[in-house]
């Protein structure tokens, strides 16, 4: 490549040198954060323990007990997985007919209902409470299933369609001839050719559920109350408890991080709608 | 195809819970904005409950549009989302291109700028103004109690120490304050989403035509040519979409600005319609729908974008 050949020592090393700065000042207060949820909170907001000090795991033993972490990890993870799933079975189906069997209102619906995602939350707030509170359902887990799921469907039909689309169609026709039905090929064929699709989209939605802030916080109180509202709720410790806040926040972004540098690539096709390639 | 019950069939469900979700609450909203409706109010009980009764018109717009504090909403609104956006987009292009080349362990410095993306907003708010953002426990305090330390040593030195006395006593910033909130919102949030410009500027620069880069170095096209005349305007598409996707996200930002400062001076459209739920409903969907307006003006841009690449 011509273009290497322009470099000079000094932009070979410098470059990298340059690159690895700026990748670990991002990553510097999530380091921070993990680093502090070791610290006890005595420490914590002591400078001259800043880096060194004698690592505990006692913040981590006590969440349970200074925060009720697991009865809100409980309900982040039955709303986000069951939102998920849901999500696909309605999805999967639609996408599917969509990508196969496009008409001309293929397009407009596409379209439709992307539109239905930029609708701002806030602006529905007060009826969303009214109604729920009404039909009984404020508060419950079937409610925030239910919101996470509508504010997803968008996206996950919209990022299984352009999978979808790529599959050849001569494949779904061949099957058609071996007599299968429609439920056949969806099982037979679909599934197993675009695997890899519905399952990043899968992992998307769910870091997209269990990271949501708005409804959950504002449409439950005590039952069904995730990890969102558990960290907004001890929103100003006062420096009293750093120590525990790290680490109760720790276990709440830990996993999802790491699930997020899996699909990265997906999240662009995901979150661009298909028009970044 | 013959058959086109069966592909209506499985999407009648998707559809139908979107038509729901769209129509129900949007249509309430509207409906309460051209009432009465309060939910407090001993004098007039009557208003207390929806009811076609209480027909007050358009009255809630020119109520709220006679506010000052709608307006200081929508200002900090645009405040934040305008500046959100081009710190994203101009720190996005830097990185993007940085990270671009091939170097040793590119792929960890690609995980690890990838992070703060996947940290959910509540952790996001709560860490920078509480750890890093307090001005006197945070990493804030601790940094500028460090530089002032190093002052006072400095003044005992001699030859440089006469120099060192002119200087000030520096005071760390408060960042729950009226006025500096929001500037605290806008790191946290560029911080996230950073890392969201430079994956997709990312993506599209690896599509970019090396073949007309090497014909330009040919030419005698320095760097910054190459970036203006050929990155640039291949980048063109990605910065709109970009801008755009955020635009609609931030608009409608709430747990950070509710952990930072609890709107205290510092609301945005969807914090006013928060406040203004509690208690005056009618207002509260008249500002919604207003919120509506707004963001339709900027959806409308993007679905056009999108809609021309949907059927390639």
């Amino acid at each position: 490549m011509a273009i290497v050949a322009q470099h000079t020592k000094f932009s070979k090393i410098a470059w990298p040198v340059l690159a690895w700065v700026v990748a670990l000042i991002f990553f510097f207060p999530i380091f921070y954060m993990v680093l502090t949820s070791f610290k006890t909170d005595a420490d914590a907001v002591k400078p001259e323990f800043l880096f060194s000090f004698t690592p505990t795991l006692e913040n981590y033993a006590n969440m349970t007990e200074n925060y009720d972490y697991w009865r809100f990890a409980r309900n982040s993870v039955i709303t986000a997985v069951s939102a998920t799933i849901f999500t696909l079975v309605v999805a999967v189906p639609c996408a599917y007919a969509m990508a196969f069997n496009p008409t001309r209102a293929t397009k407009d619906i596409l379209m439709w209902m992307l539109s239905t995602k930029m609708l701002p939350a806030a602006a529905v707030l007060y009826p969303m409470i009214f109604m729920t509170k009404a039909a009984g359902l404020y508060d419950t887990h079937f409610l925030i299933i239910m919101v996470l799921s509508l504010i997803n469907l968008p996206i996950v039909i919209w990022m299984l369609f352009t999978y979808f689309k790529d599959i050849p169609k001569d494949i779904i026709e061949a099957g058609k001839m071996d007599g299968l039905n429609t439920w056949g090929e969806v099982r037979e064929i679909l599934i197993p050719l675009a695997w890899g699709g519905i399952a990043s989209t899968a992992l998307l939605c769910f870091i997209f559920c269990w990271n949501e802030a708005y409804w959950t916080v504002r449409l439950t109180t005590t039952d069904a109350a995730t990890l969102s509202k558990l960290i907004e709720g001890n929103r100003a410790p006062e420096g009293l408890f750093f120590g525990r806040l790290s680490a109760v926040s720790t276990a709440a972004v830990g996993p999802i991080v790491v699930l997020g540098w899996f699909c990265q690539k997906q999240l662009v096709q995901g979150l661009t709608f298909g028009a970044v390639k | 195809m013959a058959n086109r019950t069966v592909p209506r069939l499985l999407q009648t469900p998707a559809v139908l819970l979107l038509l729901f979700w769209m129509l129900v609450p949007l249509s309430m909203t509207l409906f309460f904005s051209f009432i009465r409706y309060v939910l407090n109010n001993l004098r007039r009980p009557e208003w207390t409950s929806p009811s076609i009764d209480n027909w007050r018109g358009l009255g809630n717009y020119q109520y709220v549009w006679g506010q000052d504090s709608f307006w200081l909403a929508i200002q900090n609104s645009l405040l934040i989302v305008c500046s959100i956006l081009f710190l994203t987009v101009t720190l996005g292009i830097a990185i993007a291109i940085l990270v671009n080349r091939t170097f040793p362990g590119r792929g960890i410095v690609r995980v690890l700028l990838i992070s703060p993306f996947f940290v959910m907003p509540a952790v996001n708010a709560v860490l920078w103004i509480n750890m890093l953002l307090d001005p006197v426990l945070g990493l804030q305090g601790i940094a500028v109690n460090g530089i002032n330390d190093m002052i006072a040593g400095m003044r005992e030195a001699p030859v440089v120490g006469g120099f060192f006395s002119l200087w000030p006593e520096f005071e760390p910033i408060s960042f729950r304050a009226t006025q500096t909130s929001a500037y605290a919102v806008i790191m946290m949030v560029t911080w996230q989403w950073t890392p969201f410009a430079v994956l997709i500027f990312m993506t599209s620069l690896q599509s970019e035509d090396q073949q007309q880069k090497e014909a330009a170095l040919l030419d005698g096209a320095g760097a910054w040519s190459q970036f203006r005349f050929l990155t640039l305007p291949h980048l063109g598409r990605p910065i709109a979409i970009v801008v755009m996707i955020q635009a609609i996200f931030h608009l409608s930002l709430y747990a950070e600005i509710e952990i930072v400062s609890r709107g205290n001076g510092n609301k945005n459209l969807p914090y006013y319609i928060g406040e203004l739920v509690n208690n005056n409903i009618g207002a509260a969907s008249a500002t919604g729908i207003f919120a509506v307006i707004l963001a339709n003006i900027v959806a409308i841009f993007l679905l056009r974008m999108i809609g021309k690449t949907l059927m390639e």
